[in-house]
């Protein structure tokens, strides 16, 4: 195994071993997870408008505000103790950094995604069965796009006193396409549509996550070097 | 990528400091400093708060870029963005930089993988071991009281076997034990082969291991000299003598 992989597993598995300890992250972002479900559970006149309708938006909002929750963390728990100095000080690239930090934070988004979705499936009532791949493909996808972008925006705001404000002002706007292409694959996946039909989609959230990754690998030097 | 650090060339002291300076705005807190420290030098700064020598420490240890200067490891300019020479630098600061959530051998191996040490299995119980901390191994570094975790911190600090040693005010917050410890630990680093740098409030501590020593106040160095024979109260007449008269 190459030293940079080395690296990359070591802060992957730094960062879920502290939260499978701490669970701070985890249970704030289920918590609001399933507090949202219930929530647009009871809001919606189901007289007026079927649940499955708006399912898949309601889905990625819970995603979106209930990821940044948690990712918005990230640098927080490096905080104690002055810990990301001895990262920083390491001969540890800082894309490896990166990296390592992302990865770490897709496996809890990606989980609280699934979560997110059994919820709306037990309250909304959506068939999950026709789809399932698709959709757990598209939330993929989705993820790793979100992730990538609030990694290292909350690098970015780590260091300001308006930090917690701050992350999802920066990081919303740059979310837009990944909701527009997400909830509208998750729409039509959810309708029980064929997965053709989403192919487009699928490009374009796959496109966008590339691209995030990439700039985020590239930028986090100039985010935590002084 | 290699795990070991290169050796340097012959001659080139470890550690070669030319015009160094770091602004914070308008506040000066390094101001052009020049140090050279060759291999075995054991040198403690001495200075009142705000002088800079956390500043200057942080700027050795390749942790604040500084605002016009150059420092050079082993010969080679720190380029930040390469970052092989950190292989050759150990820095504990007065922060532990450890996860208080990771037990003392998950905070070693973690900082061991950072810098690609091969034989952990071997290295983290020998380093345990070496700081007193063998039996605790298993125990989260939260558990352990602050001495015990400086010493874990040194132990983490020297775990890739560094050729240049850092040190930020080690001795703070210490009961005269912990002290102790941390004393028999750090005169182990005077081993002729590594050159360390101390930056303390301590006189007696800065003293009792250092081979050169220097005052910085207002971000320079007002005094520089090597240890001699100084006796400790005679050092602290002269340092308050060099600190007010720069003030």
């Amino acid at each position: 195994m190459s030293v940079y992989v080395r690296q990359v597993i070591a802060i992957l598995t730094k960062d879920l071993r502290l939260e499978l300890r701490t669970r701070e992250r985890l249970a704030a972002m289920g918590a609001f997870a399933i507090l949202a479900g219930v929530l647009f559970n009871f809001s919606i006149d189901t007289t007026v408008v079927r649940p499955q309708d708006v399912a898949a938006g309601l889905v990625w909002m819970t995603i979106v505000f209930g990821g940044l929750l948690g990712v918005g963390r990230t640098f927080a728990l490096e905080a104690q103790d002055g810990a990301i100095q001895g990262i920083l000080m390491s001969p540890a690239p800082k894309d490896a950094v990166f990296l390592g930090k992302m990865l770490a934070n897709f496996v809890l988004l990606y989980a609280i995604s699934l979560l997110v979705l059994g919820v709306f499936a037990l309250f909304f009532s959506v068939d999950l069965g026709a789809n399932l791949g698709a959709l757990l493909f598209t939330l993929g996808l989705g993820s790793l796009g979100f992730v990538a972008l609030a990694t290292l925006f909350s690098a970015v705001t780590e260091g300001t006193h308006m930090g917690d404000t701050l992350l999802p002002i920066l990081v919303f706007p740059l979310l837009v396409p990944m909701v527009i292409f997400g909830a509208g694959a998750t729409g039509r996946l959810l309708a029980g549509r064929p997965v053709v039909e989403v192919a487009g989609n699928l490009r374009m959230l796959g496109a966008f996550a590339l691209m995030a990754v990439a700039a985020g690998a590239g930028l986090f030097r100039y985010v935590v070097e002084e | 990528m290699t795990a070991s650090p290169p050796s340097p060339p012959s001659g080139f002291p470890v550690l070669c400091a030319t015009k160094v300076t770091r602004e914070y705005g308008p506040l000066v807190a390094v101001d052009g400093i020049d140090l050279s420290l060759h291999a075995g030098e054991f040198l403690t700064i001495f200075g009142p708060n705000g002088a800079g020598k956390t500043s200057l420490l942080r700027i050795l240890g390749g942790g604040m870029r500084p605002t016009s200067g150059e420092v050079r490891v082993g010969g080679e300019v720190m380029d930040f963005g390469e970052t092989e020479w950190r292989r050759r630098i150990g820095v504990l600061s007065h922060k532990g930089l450890l996860y208080g959530h990771l037990t003392l051998e998950e905070n070693l191996r973690f900082f061991g993988d950072l810098f690609g040490i091969p034989d952990l299995d071997r290295r983290i119980p020998a380093r345990l071991e070496e700081v007193g901390l063998a039996d605790r191994a298993r125990f989260q570094a939260r558990q352990l009281s602050h001495g015990m975790k400086q010493r874990l911190a040194l132990a983490r600090a020297l775990l890739h076997d560094p050729d240049l040693v850092l040190l930020d005010e080690p001795y703070t917050g210490l009961d005269p034990h912990a002290a102790s410890v941390l004393r028999r630990v750090l005169s182990s680093l005077k081993d002729g082969e590594r050159t360390v740098v101390m930056v303390t409030h301590n006189l007696s501590e800065g003293l009792a291991l250092a081979t050169r020593l220097a005052i910085q106040v207002r971000g320079r160095f007002a005094w520089e000299g090597q240890r001699g024979d100084m006796a400790g109260d005679e050092f602290e007449r002269f340092y308050h003598g060099v600190v007010e008269g720069v003030s």
